[in-house]
């Protein structure tokens, strides 16, 4: 079944247009990543999503059904910017978050409590929210976001301002959400973590879906002429290599994409001729990032 | 319907276990008790025992017309006035002593009529408190009187027509309310209508910039967003004003059961300062009635503010006319003659019924057409306004940064 589909939609701010004639569809029980630069128009379409916004054309479609205010009670949203009320207390709080989903006030304290104990914040949840560390706070930011078990999740920059205790938190909940069944739409522009978790990936740029679909796919299409090189010294003439179509240069680190037709080993051979000192080279499938770059120029 | 309760309900029990809310609900009716019981226990404890006038007469002929004219009587039946005539030598000899009686208490009053006070003279009235203008009102009444009394006998006038000539004419003060003559009027009601108007003026005041200080915390803690991931902005944004609103009438009961308790252990002890404190069942609907029609029109109105601003400064400027609209209405229904035509247009209108019809209900008696007339008007005006408020709010709630234009808020109430 469809979890989400969309249409066409469009959005625009005083003629500014955030997002443009976007469409894609999402099977349930998949992890979908929103990429895209700052401002590409990723915020506004989750926001489309929750019927937050309304969008000036198009349509959304969820579980198959045009959005009905009840949706949001099977919806879980976590926005870039997340916010609680600081002087509640953290169990008060996540039993009002629950409410606001359709839980009855007992079930989502029971919920709470369960979630808490998983998360080594019991003894916590009779303290106000102000008086937890920001770590703690993200946390209960989630739990709030997923008590009511939503069978689709929109999260937002989930890895934004997050230290790696966190991250890798957030990953593992959003992992074990995955594994539950669960649908969830992850917006982002760390393109190594899109690529380590989701199935599917649309890329916006400008408003604009500029590539969409399977990630393994996209990536087989775009990995066939690729390679990484690890190097020490100036590669300055790599580029005026005739089977060399493009290349990203980071210093000590280069993805190259080459002509159709050429071959890596050719290059690895002319490359070993060079005075460059070749410390790795890899004939990879691109990295998300090399093609998130390679479609915004396209 | 459901979520818009727990909304309410969250933010009633956030307010009313707060610090403030139990501050605010126990000061308010002692500093209102201040205002009723503190002015009334004064004034009947004036009046509950005889005051002593002493009088010094130089002018050997005016003292002896004022027993005649003190003639009131106390309610236990009792003479209100002492007088108590002090030889002229005897003063004169010893003026400190008479002084120190007055502040010893042993006299309340030390009058003087000089020698001319026939021709032009002033009289000297000496007490501990030179603002109790009951008193010396009347005591510049009654001097009056008797020296008027002999300068027309000095003419050659019959005393005795004098007196029937000179009778002063009572003014006994009678409100007509559901034509029923009810003997109490202006006199008890002004000072009443006059506190209740200032608590309805303050809590709608100050129970609207809650709203709006709200829905400000609200964005900033960003919390916002996510509340609008479960609801509506329209059920937010109800949340917030029926939240804080039966906040403000929680506050009202609480004070009205501490103001009836205390009438009632006032009725008790000193039954005869009740004429003077109104605290009929009526008074406290309409109060409630116009508190809410008041909160309301401008909590809708603070919302918005609230919803368009992203920081406290900008929202402190652009409230400031919609502040503007209470208290210009605040300052006309405390001037304006209740039974004037203009009080009974402006009566009508939203912004100046809530204040400006409830003293009219206290003081002037307007017709029930006119009452409902005001409440629908009010009502309609609440519904445009929430209308409006929840455009503003719809679109304003995800907007940060700079301060909207107006025309841009005018776009917004084109949005979907």
């Amino acid at each position: 079944m469809q979890a989400l589909q969309i249409e066409h939609i469009s959005k625009s701010f005083n003629h500014f247009k955030a997002v443009d004639d976007v469409s894609f569809s999402l099977d349930e029980g998949k992890m979908f990543a929103l990429l895209g630069p700052n401002g590409a128009g990723k915020t506004t379409t989750m926001r489309m999503i929750m019927n937050i916004i309304v969008p000036d054309a198009g349509s959304i479609r969820i579980f198959g059904e045009p959005f009905r205010e009840s949706h949001k009670n099977l919806l879980g949203y976590l926005p870039e910017e997340r916010g609680l009320y600081p002087k509640m207390k953290v169990l008060d709080h996540l039993q009002f978050l629950g409410e606001m989903k359709g839980l009855s006030g007992a079930e989502a304290k029971k919920l709470a409590r369960e979630w808490l104990e998983r998360f080594d914040l019991a003894e916590r949840a009779q303290k106000k929210v102000m008086e937890l560390s920001k770590g703690l706070q993200q946390k209960v930011q989630f739990i709030g976001t997923m008590l009511h078990s939503p069978r689709l999740l929109i999260v937002d920059e989930p890895f934004s301002g997050l230290d790696p205790v966190n991250t890798k938190f957030m990953k593992d909940v959003l992992l074990e959400m995955k594994k539950e069944g669960k649908t969830i739409i992850l917006s982002t522009h760390m393109m190594e973590q899109a690529e380590k978790l989701c199935d599917e990936i649309c890329l916006i740029n400008k408003g604009k879906a500029v590539l969409q679909g399977n990630l393994d796919e996209i990536k087989q299409a775009y990995s066939q002429n690729s390679v990484t090189v690890e190097y020490r010294g100036n590669a300055a003439a790599v580029q005026n290599l005739p089977l060399v179509e493009s290349l990203n240069d980071y210093g000590n680190y280069m993805e190259i994409r080459l002509r159709d037709g050429a071959r890596p080993g050719e290059l690895f051979r002319l490359l070993a001729e060079s005075e460059l000192e070749i410390q790795r080279f890899e004939a990879a499938k691109t990295s998300l990032n090399e093609i998130f770059i390679q479609a915004v120029k396209d | 319907m459901r979520k818009t309760l727990k909304l309410i309900k969250r933010e009633f029990i956030s307010k009313v276990f707060s610090k403030g809310f139990v501050i605010s609900t126990v000061l308010g009716p002692i500093i209102i008790m201040g205002f009723y019981y503190i002015p009334a226990y004064f004034r009947s404890h004036d009046e509950a025992r005889p005051q002593v006038i002493q009088i010094v007469d130089y002018s050997g002929v005016v003292g002896e017309r004022l027993p005649d004219l003190f003639d009131d009587k106390l309610e236990n039946g009792q003479p209100r006035f002492v007088l108590s005539p002090v030889a002229v030598a005897a003063y004169e000899n010893d003026p400190e002593t008479f002084h120190q009686s007055i502040e010893d208490g042993i006299g309340d009053v030390l009058l003087i009529l000089p020698e001319d006070i026939l021709e032009h003279g002033t009289a000297t009235y000496m007490a501990t408190s030179v603002t109790q203008f009951d008193l010396i009102r009347l005591v510049r009444q009654r001097i009056g009187a008797a020296v008027n009394q002999l300068r027309l006998q000095n003419a050659g006038l019959d005393p005795q027509q004098v007196r029937q000539l000179t009778m002063p004419v009572g003014l006994k003060t009678v409100k007509i309310s559901s034509g029923e003559a009810e003997e109490k009027g202006f006199e008890s009601e002004w000072p009443v209508t006059i506190v209740f108007l200032t608590i309805l003026y303050m809590t709608i005041l100050i129970y609207g910039a809650a709203v709006m200080r709200g829905v400000l915390e609200e964005k900033t803690s960003r919390i916002l967003e996510i509340l609008l991931s479960s609801g509506n902005a329209f059920q937010l944004m109800l949340g917030k004003l029926f939240g804080v609103g039966s906040v403000g009438l929680v506050q009202y009961v609480a004070w009205a059961v501490i103001a009836y308790g205390s009438f009632f252990l006032v009725n008790q002890s000193s039954p005869e300062m009740i004429k003077y404190v109104d605290f009929s069942p009526g008074t406290f609907f309409y109060f409630v009635l116009f508190f809410l029609l008041g909160y309301f029109q401008f909590s809708a109105l603070y919302a918005a503010v609230g919803a368009m601003c992203s920081n406290q400064e900008d929202a402190q400027a652009l409230s400031s006319p919609i502040t503007f609209l209470i208290i210009i209405p605040f300052l006309i229904t405390v001037s304006l003659d209740a039974n004037s035509s203009l009080a009974q247009i402006l009566s009508l209108l939203p912004f100046f019924a809530p204040m400006l019809m409830f003293m009219r209900v206290q003081l002037s008696n307007p017709a029930g057409w006119e009452i409902a007339l005001s409440v629908g008007i009010n009502v309609l005006a609440i519904l445009l306004f929430t209308w409006l408020a929840a455009k503003i709010y719809r679109v304003g709630t995800l907007m940060y940064g700079k301060r909207p234009s107006l025309r841009e808020v005018a776009r917004w109430l084109k949005y979907q």
